[in-house]
């Protein structure tokens, strides 16, 4: 593909913008209540594919475990010699950065828009909050865990729901 | 009694207090950090909490992460093992502030022992012999300098906080002297945060003999007998036992009188041990006080049946001790051998990976106090003692016969050990006739002890 002009490549942008501020979240919230595997949707040059992770489980589950966890100590942990599920490409978890007591920001929610860095929630440690901070460019996704939880060191405390490079571009760096 | 116990600690020591909690009956919640997330503790454990990364720094030696991990998880008291913040007074003194229970020491007693130059002067006014040593810390180099011709060469630089032979060392020379202060102190201050030094005169040929106490809240005090730690490499132990055979029966009970007499006259509370050198005349001096429950206090145990940690949490609890001096008696004799991985043959180098096959040895008077189990990665992020086996006789001869046969039993594959020293030292003659002294292994150096052993 030809190299493209400074007000293509920005137009672009806006697009991509415009994909992640308003469809994503649309999209996610879509792929969660319809139970479905996959989701496609194109818009103009641009195409956007969302699909469940392979391991099935609902976010409703997951806070679930965590919380038993939490309060009733190792149960749920893994025993030795068990292998750790593969990382899901289509998202991954801000975790806790000390022990402490989880509270999400009130301006961030399942749906806001997100960069990695950026302070999303935080963990009280004797009253002095640690901030929690997303791994990742990405949409916030189901929160794993309830504000004014106890949270261990690294625990996962909610998704962020990853935007995928879309084909056009990574076939352009080829 | 505490309703739920946090254990600040990890690898054996955490499996121990995780032990005497279920005997009293109080529900634990071992504190780990990610290296550990596997360890026997966390799996035993009925709750366990991550309170950080491998980094001890910010895990083990983190109050925040501690005490907020022992908030969140419903716990009244904080039981901080041995190492770590285990004779923090600053640490103590936070956790009273919220509303916790530190298990040791209150923190106003830690505080009084928290200085050894001032615990030697304590205890030194209740009747305690010391080692000639400077007046007060070192301030400069010039001054240690003084200090030492006063005492007269050689003199040994201690730090005044911490332990295990951090920031020690023994000088002959002016010059031996000025070059050591400075690795003293950055040692010091690496490893306790405070650099302060101070000097005592070097006794050639002394033993190392500690006195197990034991004071409750209301100034009812036990001794528990004393411990011989004299087989050190590096004035770090490595094999302790008791009796001593460097005292008769006579010598030990006065020395250990003389310790539980002047700790509860001092205001101690807690279990904790007196160290003393012994010199070839049988003197013993006073040197330091460790506040905390140590590696060897198994030994103990063996000899009076009486378990110190749960004396410890009982104690910390506001409990009476429950029993006098008359009902202590000392039975038999103990060794305790510290498995550490480390390899002999390369300066003791600490080896670290997968344990491909862990069995522990048995039979009469053997007790294996370990984390190991086969598949444990040891992480390279701690120290290296993988465990300590204790073994009991009705005297020095049958234990030490026993100690043979249970080192011969021990497996540990796939890292590499020091069981090797510990049988050579069992076929030294020095050691056979009780003779040791804490420079047995150094003065010829490791490498040779192992190979006269060889042959």
């Amino acid at each position: 593909m030809p190299d493209r002009d400074e007000a293509a490549r920005l137009a672009d942008h806006a697009q991509i913008e415009g994909l992640a501020d308003d469809l994503l979240p649309a999209l996610i919230a879509k792929l969660g209540a319809t139970g479905l595997g996959e989701l496609e949707v194109h818009e103009g040059s641009w195409k956007v594919r969302l699909r469940r992770a392979a391991d099935g489980s609902s976010a409703t589950g997951r806070v679930a475990s965590r919380t038993t966890r939490v309060a009733a100590g190792h149960v749920e942990h893994p025993h030795p010699g068990s292998t750790e599920p593969p990382a899901d490409p289509y998202r991954t978890a801000a975790t806790s950065p000390a022990v402490g007591i989880y509270h999400p920001r009130p301006e961030i929610s399942s749906g806001s828009r997100v960069r990695a860095g950026d302070r999303i929630a935080t963990v009280d440690v004797l009253g002095i909050p640690q901030e929690v901070v997303a791994p990742v460019n990405g949409i916030v996704g189901a929160g794993l865990v309830e504000s004014g939880d106890a949270v261990e060191y690294g625990q996962e405390l909610v998704w962020i729901e990853l935007i995928s490079t879309p084909p056009e571009r990574a076939g352009r760096d080829a | 009694m505490f309703t739920k116990i946090l254990i600040a600690n990890r690898g054996e020591i955490a499996v121990r207090i995780l032990r005497a909690c279920r005997t009293l009956g109080v529900e634990a919640v071992v504190a780990y950090s990610e290296a550990d997330r596997e360890s026997l503790a966390v799996q035993l454990a009925d709750e366990a909490i991550c309170i950080g990364p491998a980094d001890a720094k910010r895990s083990y030696l983190s109050a925040p992460a501690v005490i907020s991990a022992a908030i969140v998880s419903g716990c009244d008291a904080i039981h901080p093992g041995y190492g770590f913040l285990s004779e923090d007074e600053g640490f103590a003194e936070v956790v009273r502030a919220h509303g916790l229970t530190f298990i040791g020491p209150p923190p106003q007693v830690l505080e009084r022992f928290a200085s050894k130059e001032a615990t030697r002067r304590l205890l030194g006014a209740e009747g305690l012999a010391t080692i000639p040593g400077s007046n007060g810390m070192i301030r400069d180099d010039l001054h240690g300098l003084e200090e030492a011709e006063r005492i007269g060469y050689p003199v040994l630089i201690k730090p005044s906080a911490g332990g295990g032979g951090k920031g020690m060392r023994m000088v002959r020379t002016p010059r031996e002297l000025e070059a050591a202060l400075k690795i003293c102190r950055s040692e010091a201050r690496a490893a306790f945060g405070d650099d302060s030094l101070y000097l005592e005169k070097w006794l050639e040929d002394n033993r190392h003999v500690e006195v197990q106490v034991a004071v409750d809240r209301f100034g009812h005090g036990v001794h528990l007998g004393e411990r011989d730690c004299s087989v050190q490499r590096r004035h770090q132990k490595f094999l302790e036992e008791a009796p001593t055979p460097a005292l008769d029966e006579a010598a030990r009970a006065e020395l250990a009188e003389r310790a539980i007499k002047a700790v509860v006259s001092a205001g101690y509370e807690n279990v904790g041990t007196l160290e003393f050198l012994v010199d070839p005349a049988g003197n013993a001096y006073f040197i330091e006080i460790n506040c905390r429950i140590q590696v060897e206090h198994p030994v103990t145990e063996m000899l009076t049946g009486i378990d110190l940690v749960v004396t410890q949490i009982r104690i910390a609890a506001g409990e009476p001790l429950g029993f006098s001096q008359a009902d202590v008696t000392l039975r038999g004799h103990a060794l305790e051998f510290r498995i550490n991985a480390e390899d002999a043959e390369h300066d003791f180098r600490p080896s670290t990976g997968v344990v491909e096959r862990y069995l522990a040895p048995g039979g009469p008077g053997v007790r294996m106090d370990s984390h190991l189990f086969t598949g444990y990665e040891v992480p390279p992020f701690y120290d290296s003692l993988l465990g300590k086996l204790i073994v009991w006789g009705p005297d020095r001869p049958t234990a030490i016969a026993r100690s043979l046969v249970a080192l011969d039993e021990l497996v540990v594959e796939g890292l590499i050990t020091n069981v090797a020293i510990h049988q050579a030292l069992l076929r030294n003659e020095v050691f056979l006739a009780g003779e040791m002294t804490t420079n047995l292994v150094d003065r010829v150096g490791s490498a040779s002890f192992l190979a006269a052993a060889a042959r």
